[in-house]
């Protein structure tokens, strides 16, 4: 924590990011967009609330980003100031050590999260700021997917180095197939099908239905369903496979290469 | 069981060289087949040139690197097998002053790893006090290490190895980069460790310090051990010749090849003694040396040699690395 604390750089640009792409999100639809942009919308989305709309996309799309991008590269940041072998000689598995270098920062980015969407309804939708506290929980759960996706990037970044090259490719990606500023039904169907495997796709959706279509989680059970099992698979695939890769790594020497 | 058993240890690196697209497969032999083993209460030197594979075999008995044959016992527990038990049960530094977190202070740092090896915060408190005091640093506890010098982070990274009080503990260079009085501090310390009964593995390229802290020396060159026993008896067995150690300028290897012919000269090897000034230091290891002394010096003055100093020494560690490989330790 005192480590993190003593980079506030990092905290800052999260509070501004999803008010500064829901601004550009915006600008390009009253810009581009026409006259009709705000009806067309409406009849797209199933709601007139633009910013309560592009926030949420752009507030799980950061929180994302974040989780996978430290988890991912939480070992290669070790590796590069020198601490990592140190934090290997400990008696501390892999799985601590990986959540754990990763987890104040996931912890403080999701309290900005709650702030960020919290203030946005404040203003925009008070009647709808109950709602946050089911869909914060939703938030929670898809989380835990994230991490396994996170770990399957710290082994890729163990093997080829580079991580943000993966990262950023990979969270743009994300951003364009999980419905952050559109509707998923408007992808192609292939593309469609690649949404229906990541569970960022059903953490905006569910959270869109319960803040601005004022559904329960009871009524989402089969989303919720869906979004549980992927909270299941994808640790267990994505630990499985670094764990493949860091012990290629103890045989080639890799944790002390740069 | 010896708190550490090292059995037929090896480890080969799969490399790829040459430019991309036609890179070939090369396989580099960093550890031979090595064995030894330390007692409770003993230094074990590892002695050697850089690249011998000293650091490989810390890293593969610390199970940073896995072994590619053979296995290591730490406390009874197998670096192939129990991990975990192995990492319980070691007290490692490693090389270098990067291996703390800079924005952290000296306390906070060793408050994490204290963390790391589930120390009980109030024991954890009284040892880091403990080993602050220890290594000098009580009084700058609580700056951050970036502000640290070299010597400082050394010493705080020798203080993190200390904490869990393993009973086998490594270290890598402990003294590089340290000026004399803290290198004086850390091998006091490691002397102290050595009568609580700790097993030390130490390893340096620095022969002065094997032997004074070693109880016994392993040399290692090309990942092997080319010999093994107490510094004593080692430089013992290389007394049979005299040693003749000759500074001089405008050494070529043509003239240091030259003097192996002399028949009462059996090694010759040749470091730098000074880089700015480009003079070399000559180790003349030959039978009746003050009879072939005068050859030696009209030799190499008839090959424009410039000579500044001759001199006749005891044997010492590194005169054991020449007896047995034939090079200088600082090559």
């Amino acid at each position: 924590m005192k480590h993190y604390t003593r980079y506030p750089g990092n905290f800052l640009i999260y509070l501004f990011l999803p008010f500064l792409f829901t601004l550009l999100i915006f600008g390009m639809g009253r810009f581009v967009g026409g006259g009709d942009a705000a009806l067309n919308f409406a009849a797209r989305t199933g709601t007139t609330n633009i910013i309560v709309y592009e926030i949420l996309g752009s507030a799980v799309w950061m929180t994302s980003w974040v989780v996978v991008e430290d988890v991912g590269v939480a070992l290669r940041d070790e590796q590069m100031k020198g601490t990592l072998e140190q934090n290997f000689l400990a008696p501390v598995n892999r799985f601590t050590l990986l959540v754990g270098m990763s987890l104040t920062d996931i912890v403080i980015t999701t309290g900005i999260f709650f702030i960020v969407v919290g203030a946005t309804l404040a203003i925009t939708l008070p009647s709808s700021l109950l709602s946050l506290i089911p869909a914060f929980l939703i938030l929670l759960v898809g989380l835990i997917p994230l991490f396994g996706i996170g770990f399957l990037f710290a082994g890729f970044v163990i093997r080829f180095k580079e991580p943000y090259i993966f990262i950023q490719t990979v969270n743009l990606l994300f951003a364009t197939l999980t419905g952050t500023y559109y509707p998923v039904t408007f992808l192609p169907y292939w593309a469609q099908f690649v949404s229906g495997v990541l569970p960022q796709t059903y953490v905006i959706d569910e959270m869109r239905q319960i803040i601005l279509a004022n559904q329960t989680l009871v009524n989402l059970y089969g989303s919720v369903f869906v979004l549980l099992a992927l909270a299941l698979a994808y640790p267990i695939l994505g630990y499985g496979i670094f764990k493949r890769i860091e012990k290629r790594a103890g045989v080639t020497g890799e944790f002390s290469k740069y | 069981m010896k708190p550490v058993e090292v059995q037929l240890l090896s480890k080969a690196f799969e490399t790829k060289e040459g430019p991309l697209l036609r890179k070939t497969p090369r396989t580099l032999v960093a550890v031979d087949k090595i064995s030894f083993s330390v007692s409770k209460g003993e230094i074990f030197g590892l002695l050697g040139p850089n690249g011998a594979g000293k650091t490989t075999t810390i890293k593969m008995l610390c199970t940073l690197i896995t072994p590619s044959s053979g296995d290591a016992f730490v406390n009874g527990f197998s670096v192939m097998s129990d991990q975990q038990k192995v990492r319980e049960n070691l007290g490692v530094m490693l090389t270098g002053e990067r291996t703390l977190y800079w924005k952290l202070t000296g306390r906070e740092n060793l408050e994490y790893f204290a963390a790391l090896y589930h120390m009980e915060p109030a024991y954890s408190r009284k040892r880091i006090e403990e080993l602050l005091g220890l290594v000098g640093l009580k009084e700058r506890e609580s700056t951050f290490v970036e502000n640290y010098s070299t010597g400082m982070r050394i010493r705080l990274s020798f203080a993190k190895a200390l904490l869990n009080e393993a009973p086998v503990l490594l270290f890598d260079e402990p003294t590089s980069s340290l000026d004399p009085q803290s290198s004086r501090l850390i091998r006091d310390i490691i002397r102290e460790l050595k009568e609580k009964g700790h097993a030390i593995i130490l390893t340096t390229h620095n022969m002065e310090e094997a032997d004074l802290l070693s109880d016994r020396v392993a040399i290692v060159d090309h990942g092997k051990i080319v010999t093994l026993g107490p510094p004593a008896e080692l430089k013992e067995k290389v007394k049979s010749n005299d040693i003749i150690e000759i500074e001089a300028k405008n050494l070529s290897d043509r003239v240091t090849e030259a003097l192996e012919s002399f028949s009462e000269v059996s090694k010759v090897a040749v470091s730098s003694a000074d880089s700015a000034e480009e003079k070399g230091l000559l180790r003349v290891h030959a039978e009746k040396g003050k009879e072939v002394l005068p050859r030696i010096l009209e030799f190499l003055v008839r090959k424009q040699t410039v000579i500044t100093k001759v001199s006749f020494i005891e044997p010492t560690l590194e005169d054991v690395f020449i007896a047995e490989t034939g090079r200088s330790l600082r090559d």
